[in-house]
C-alpha cells in the first residue's frame, strides 16, 4: 500500500515536471489544448490503479465530500474521477468569496516583491480615485482596494477580487487625477471581466490534469499557492491583447461616466508611448503589454465619434496628491 | 554601485526632460489613416487626408480634436490618431514591430531593469506579505465614502455607455 502511494506519488512528479516543462516552452493557449488529452488519460490511469485494490464500487452511490459541494452534480457516471480530483476551490465557477481570497494570496505576494509607499495620505487618495471610479464599473460591491507600491518601474497591477496596485514610477508619471482614474479604470476592468482569474481557471485545468489538486492538496492555502505557481508570478504574465484593448475601453468608459476628463487614460498611454523600449523600467510593461502606440490605435477605433460630445470632464490637478520623494 | 547611482540620478530626471518636452513646439506623427477637416465635428468638410506615419505639427487641442499641420494642410483630426511627440520613425517603427511580435523588452533588456526593479525574476522570487497585504486592506473604502470623495472635487457623473470592440476587432 505505502509502496503504491510512493509509485504514483513519483508519477505525480514526473508529470508535473513535464507540464512544467511544457508551459515554459510553449504559450499557454496552444498547450492548454495539445496537452490536456492526454494528461486527463494520464489521470483517469493513475486513478484507476489506485482504485484497484479495493472493490470497485459503482459510481451509483452519492459522492460522499467531505467539503459540501455547492453545486448539484449532474452527471454521476464521471463521479469517480472527477470527486478524486475536485478540489475544496472551486475552480470551475469560484464564488466570490474565493475569487477574493485568490486575488488576496496574489497581491500579497506582489507586495512581497514591493511594498506599499509609507504615505498614507498618497494611498488614501489612491483609495479614494479607485473606489469612485469602481462604483461605475458593473461589479460596485467588490470590496475594491488600491496601493501605490514602491518600485521605479512603470506598471500596474490588478489581481482577482479588487485588488489593485500601481508602482510610484507609473503614479509619477501622472499629472492630475483624470490619468490616475483611466489608469485604474483599466485595472478595474481587468477585474471586472475576470481576465486574470480566467487565465488562472485555464492554468488549473493543467494542474488538475496533472494531478497536482489530489486530497494531498486540499488545503485551501496550498491550493491556491499551487495555482498561481511561485511568488507573484502570474502578475508577469501576459493576457491576450484583446483584453489589454478591452481594459482599455472600460477603463475610459468607468473614467467618463465618473465625471472625468475622458482622455485621462490616453494621456498616460501617450507618456508612456514615449519612453523607449530599451529603459528598463517599462520592460515588464511593454512585455506583458500592446505597444502604446497599438493601444491608442484601437482606443481610437473603438472610440469613433463616441466622445465627440463629452464635455466639462474635470482633471482636478490642484487636488491631486503629489508624491513627498 | 557607482553605475546604480547613475541609474538614480538618470531616473530623477526623466521627469524633468518629459516637462521639457512638452513646452517645446510640439509635434507628432500619425498613428493611422484619418481625415483632416476644416473645423473640430465629424460632420465638417473633409480638407485632406494623412497615412500612418506621417509627420504632423500640433497646433491646438480642443474637447477630442487636435488642429495639426501637414506638409500640405492645416485641420483637425481626432486626437486618439496622432502619437504625440517627435520620437525618429526608425525608433517607431522598432517600437511597433517591437510590439506586433509580443517580444517588446524581452532578452537583456529585463537585466538592465534599474533600482527596485519588478520584473519577472522578482515576481517569481517574492513572498507573500501577510502585514503589507492587511495595511492595504485597511485602506479599502466604502461606495459612500467615495461619492463623498466625488461630491467634494464637484465630479458628477454621465450617462455613458461602456465602449465596444469595433467591428471587425482592432486592425
Amino acid at each position: 500500500m505505502r509502496l503504491s502511494t510512493k509509485i504514483s506519488m513519483n508519477k505525480n512528479l514526473f508529470i508535473s515536471a513535464l507540464v512544467a516543462s511544457q508551459l515554459a516552452g510553449l504559450s499557454l493557449q496552444s498547450a492548454a489544448f495539445d496537452i490536456k488529452g492526454a494528461l486527463k488519460d494520464a489521470v483517469k490511469e493513475q486513478m484507476d490503479q489506485k482504485k484497484d485494490p479495493k472493490t470497485d464500487t459503482p459510481p451509483v452511490t452519492a459522492p460522499e465530500n467531505k467539503t459540501p459541494s455547492t453545486t448539484p452534480t449532474t452527471s454521476t457516471a464521471t463521479a469517480p474521477v472527477a470527486e478524486e480530483a475536485k478540489p475544496a476551490f472551486n475552480w470551475k465557477n469560484p464564488s466570490q468569496e474565493e475569487e477574493i481570497s485568490l486575488g488576496r494570496e496574489i497581491a500579497g505576494n506582489l507586495l512581497g516583491a514591493a511594498p506599499l509607499v509609507k504615505d498614507e495620505a498618497l494611498q488614501k487618495y489612491v483609495n479614494s480615485v479607485g473606489r469612485w471610479i469602481a462604483s461605475q464599473s458593473d461589479r460596485p460591491d467588490l470590496p475594491w482596494r488600491f496601493g501605490v507600491i514602491d518600485s521605479e518601474d512603470f506598471n500596474a497591477f490588478a489581481a482577482p477580487g479588487g485588488y489593485i496596485v500601481l508602482t510610484k514610477g507609473l503614479y509619477r508619471k501622472l499629472n492630475n487625477e483624470a490619468q490616475l482614474a483611466g489608469v485604474l479604470g483599466h485595472e478595474i476592468g481587468h477585474v471586472v471581466k475576470k481576465h486574470q482569474l480566467k487565465l488562472l481557471q485555464k492554468q488549473q485545468l493543467l494542474n488538475l490534469g496533472a494531478g497536482f489538486l489530489s486530497d494531498r492538496f486540499a488545503k485551501d492555502n496550498k491550493l491556491v499557492s499551487k495555482a498561481i505557481g511561485s511568488g507573484a508570478e502570474i502578475s508577469a504574465r501576459s493576457l491576450d491583447k484583446s483584453a489589454e484593448y478591452e481594459a482599455d475601453r472600460l477603463g475610459v468608459s468607468y473614467a467618463t461616466r465618473a465625471g472625468y476628463e475622458t482622455f485621462g487614460l490616453a494621456d498616460v498611454l501617450q507618456t508612456l508611448g514615449q519612453v523607449s523600449k530599451n529603459d528598463g523600467t517599462v520592460a515588464l510593461l511593454f512585455k506583458t503589454h500592446p505597444h502604446p502606440d497599438e493601444r491608442l490605435a484601437a482606443l481610437g477605433d473603438a472610440v469613433g465619434g463616441k466622445l465627440d460630445n463629452i464635455k466639462n470632464g474635470k482633471t482636478l490637478e490642484k487636488r491631486f496628491y503629489l508624491l513627498k520623494n | 554601485m557607482k553605475k546604480l547611482k547613475y541609474i538614480l540620478i538618470a531616473a530623477s530626471f526623466l521627469p524633468m526632460l518629459y516637462a521639457g518636452l512638452s513646452i517645446a513646439a510640439e509635434t507628432g506623427s500619425a498613428l493611422k489613416k484619418d481625415s483632416i477637416r476644416a473645423e473640430p465635428f465629424a460632420d465638417a468638410r473633409v480638407t485632406g487626408n494623412f497615412n500612418r506615419g506621417d509627420k504632423v505639427e500640433i497646433l491646438k487641442k480642443q474637447g477630442a480634436w487636435l488642429q495639426v499641420k501637414t506638409k500640405k494642410n492645416t485641420g483637425w483630426v481626432r486626437l486618439l490618431s496622432i502619437k504625440r511627440g517627435s520620437s525618429s520613425a526608425a525608433n517607431q517603427t522598432a517600437g511597433i514591430l517591437a510590439a506586433a511580435s509580443g517580444r517588446a523588452g524581452t532578452g537583456q533588456v529585463v537585466s538592465t531593469t534599474g533600482i527596485r526593479g519588478l520584473g519577472e525574476e522578482e515576481l517569481k522570487a517574492a513572498k507573500f506579505n501577510e502585514t503589507e497585504i492587511k495595511t492595504l486592506e485597511g485602506y479599502t473604502l466604502s461606495a459612500e465614502q467615495g461619492r463623498q470623495f466625488a461630491a467634494a472635487g464637484n465630479l458628477k457623473t454621465i450617462a455613458f455607455s461602456n465602449l465596444k470592440a469595433p467591428k471587425g476587432g482592432s486592425k
